[in-house]
C-alpha cells in the first residue's frame, strides 16, 4: 500500500470507493465465503452441488478413504497430488529465479535505451495468452516436432516427449520466467552502484559487496520473484492438462475435477480451502517478514 | 566507477550475457515455430508444404472461431469499460477512506491476482450457484470485472500518484469548483494511465481461460474455451493461425502500454 497523500482539490467522497468495493465483496469475497461454508457440507446423493448439512468428511476423505466394511484407512492418493505440485512449483520457482537473476543483472547493467527493449521483450510473453505459450511447447514435443525433429539429425529416433511431468516443468518455468525476471529487475534498476563503490572505498572485498550491499537491495525483489512463481505453479491447471495429458495430477486439476465429471463440490471446496490457506499463510508470512525487515515485497507484477 | 578494477566491478558479472542472450531465445522460440507454421500450405499443422495464407482464410470463414472471437470481444469490452470506470472512482476516492478502510479494501480488490486461477474459478460457480444464477454471460462479465480491475486499478493509481499536486492546487486557487477540477484537471491529466489500465484490463479478459470455463454455458464459449478444445486434441493449423494472432494482440498492446508509460515518465507532471 502506499503512504496516504494528502487531500487533493478534485477527489471525490469516500462513497465513491463503493461500487468498486460492492463488487469486491460480492464477487470476490462472496466466493471464498460460500466456497469455506461448501467445504463444511456434504456431498448429495446425486448430481452436482451440495446439500446443507454439516459435515467434516471432504477434510477426511483428503487423506482416509473407507473400505467395503466401514472401516477407515490413510490413503495417500490426494496427498500425491499436493506432493507433486509441491515438487512442480518449486521446481519452477528454482529454475525459474535461477535463470531470472543473472538475466536480471544482466539487463540492469545494460544502458537505458537498452533496457526499456529488453523490458518489453520480457513483458511480450508475459501479456501473451496461456494457452498460445502452452500450445507452443505441445508444437515443439509433439511426435513430428521441432526437438524430435532436432534429436533424428543425431540419429535418435522419435521420442514421446509430450504428457509427462518434465514437459509440464519446461511449460510451467516458461510461463513463469517473465514473473521472475521482472521484480528482480526493478529492484536492480533501483540499486544505486555508487554504494558499491563507497563500499570498495572503504576496504570491502567483492564477495562482502555482494552480500553486505547488494544483497539487501534485491532480497525484496527475488522474494517477490519466488512469490509470484511458487503461487501460481502450485495451483496450474492449463500446463498439467495440456502438457501431462492427464497423467500429471496436480492440486490445480484434482478441484476442477470435482467440480467437472467427479461432481463432488465439497470436496473440490475443501481442496480449494486448503490451497487458500497454504497461500494466505505465505503470503501473510512474505509481508511480515517484508516488514520487519524494511523490504518492498510486491504480490503482483 | 572508473578506478576499480574489472574484477572487482559490480557491474561486471561473467557469465550473464550468455544466459540473457539464452533466456530470449528460450522465450521467443517456440513462439516463432507457431508463426511460421501458421503460414504452412499443408493440411497438418507440421509437415511443411510451402508459404501460403490457406489457414488464416479458413479461419476467418470459420463460424465456431468467429463466434467465439466475438463472445470474447463483448465480454472484454464491457468488463474492461466497467473495471476502468470503477478503478477511476476508486482511485479518485481512496484517499479519503480512512486507513483500515483503505487497507481492507484494497486486499479484498487485489485479491484476484494472488488467489490461485482455478480455485477463483470453482469459488465464484459456487457462488452463483448460491446465490440463484445460472452459469452465463453476466456471471462471466462481472467476474471478468473483477479480476480486470486490479491491472486497470496499479495502472490509474501509479499515474494519479505521479501527478503533481500544483496542478489541483492551483486550479482550486484559481477558483474551479471541485467537480471542475476533478473533469477538466484530473481526468484529462489520468488519460495516459486510463488508456494502459484498460489496454491491459481488455488483455486480461481476453487471455482468461480458467474463470470463464467454470462459468460459461453452452451459448456462451469464448475464445480461449473454444482453443483450449482444439489444443486437448492435438496440434492444429487454425490454431497456429489463432495463437499467432493472439500474440499479434499482445505484441501491441504490450508496445502501446509501455510507450504511454515511458512518455509519462518523460513529462514533468
Amino acid at each position: 500500500m502506499a503512504a496516504r497523500t494528502a487531500v487533493r482539490p478534485g477527489q471525490l467522497s469516500a462513497w465513491f470507493t463503493t461500487p468498486a468495493i460492492l463488487l469486491g465483496l460480492l464477487f470476490t469475497l462472496g466466493p471464498i465465503v460460500v466456497i469455506t461454508s461448501f467445504s463444511f457440507m456434504s456431498q448429495p446423493e446425486a448430481g452436482s452441488g451440495v446439500v446443507m448439512e454439516f459435515s467434516l468428511a471432504s477434510y477426511q476423505h483428503f487423506l482416509f478413504q473407507e473400505d467395503f466394511y466401514g472401516q477407515m484407512y490413510f490413503d495417500p492418493r490426494y496427498l500425491n497430488a499436493f506432493g507433486l505440485s509441491l515438487w512442480q512449483a518449486v521446481g519452477t520457482t528454482a529454475l525459474s529465479v535461477g535463470i531470472g537473476f543473472p538475466v536480471s543483472i544482466w539487463m540492469a547493467t545494460k544502458p537505458p535505451k537498452t533496457q526499456n527493449m529488453l523490458v518489453l521483450l520480457v513483458t511480450i510473453p508475459f501479456w501473451t495468452n496461456l494457452l498460445v505459450r502452452t500450445y507452443a511447447w505441445i508444437l515443439f514435443f509433439s511426435g513430428d516436432g521441432t526437438a524430435n525433429t532436432v534429436l533424428s539429425w543425431f540419429g535418435i529416433e522419435p521420442q514421446q516427449l509430450l504428457y509427462n511431468s518434465w514437459s509440464t516443468l519446461v511449460a510451467l518455468v516458461y510461463t513463469f520466467v517473465p514473473f521472475a525476471i521482472l521484480p528482480m529487475y526493478s529492484a536492480l534498476a533501483g540499486f544505486d552502484f555508487r554504494l558499491a563503490e563507497a563500499a570498495y572505498d572503504l576496504g570491502a572485498k567483492k564477495l562482502d559487496v555482494v552480500r553486505k550491499v547488494l544483497w539487501p537491495a534485491v532480497s525484496g525483489g527475488v522474494l517477490s520473484a519466488v512469490a509470484l512463481c511458487f503461487v501460481p505453479a502450485f495451483g496450474s491447471y492449463i500446463q498439467p492438462v495440456l502438457l501431462g495429458g492427464g497423467k500429471v495430477l496436480m492440486v490445480g486439476n484434482l478441484i476442477a475435477d470435482q467440480y467437472g465429471s467427479a461432481r463432488n463440490w465439497p470436496f473440490g471446496a475443501a481442496l480449494s480451502v486448503i490451497i487458500l490457506v497454504l497461500t494466505l499463510v505465505g503470503a501473510w508470512a512474505l509481508l511480515a517478514w517484508a516488514k520487519r525487515s524494511a523490504q518492498t515485497v510486491s504480490l503482483a507484477v | 566507477m572508473n578506478k576499480i578494477p574489472a574484477r572487482l566491478r559490480l557491474n561486471h558479472f561473467p557469465g550473464v550475457g550468455p544466459i540473457g542472450v539464452f533466456c530470449l531465445i528460450f522465450l521467443y522460440f517456440p513462439m516463432a515455430i507457431v508463426v511460421a507454421y501458421s503460414f504452412n500450405g499443408g493440411n497438418q499443422a507440421l509437415a511443411w508444404q510451402g508459404f501460403s495464407l490457406r489457414w488464416y482464410d479458413r479461419v476467418f470463414h470459420d463460424a465456431a472461431i468467429i463466434s467465439a472471437t466475438r463472445m470474447s470481444l463483448e465480454i472484454a469490452a464491457i468488463a474492461t469499460v466497467a473495471s476502468v470506470v470503477l478503478a477511476v472512482l476508486y482511485v479518485l476516492s481512496m484517499d479519503r477512506l480512512n486507513r483500515a478502510g483503505n487497507a481492507v479494501s484494497g486486499a479484498i480488490l487485489a485479491a484476484p491476482i494472488v488467489v490461485p486461477e482455478v480455485v477463483l474459478g470453482v469459488a465464484t460457480l459456487s457462488f452463483i450457484r448460491m446465490i440463484g444464477m445460472t452459469p452465463g454471460f453476466w456471471p462471466m462479465v462481472l467476474a471478468h470485472t473483477c479480476f480486470c480491475f486490479p491491472f486497470a486499478m496499479m495502472n490509474i493509481r501509479a499515474r494519479y500518484q505521479s501527478l503533481n499536486p500544483a496542478y489541483f492546487e492551483s486550479a482550486a486557487d484559481l477558483g474551479a469548483t471541485g467537480s471542475a477540477v476533478t473533469w477538466r484537471i484530473t481526468l484529462p491529466l489520468l488519460t495516459p494511465g486510463i488508456v494502459s489500465g484498460a489496454l491491459l484490463a481488455f488483455v486480461v479478459s481476453m487471455d482468461d481461460y480458467m474463470i470463464s470455463t467454470f462459468l460459461a454455458s453452452a451459448g456462451t464459449t469464448t475464445l480461449p474455451i473454444y482453443i483450449f478444445g482444439l489444443i486437448r486434441k492435438g496440434v492444429n493449423p487454425s490454431v497456429n493461425v489463432v495463437a499467432t494472432l493472439l500474440l499479434l494482440m499482445a505484441i501491441a498492446v504490450t508496445v502501446a502500454t509501455s510507450f504511454l508509460s515511458r512518455r509519462q515518465q518523460g513529462k514533468p507532471a
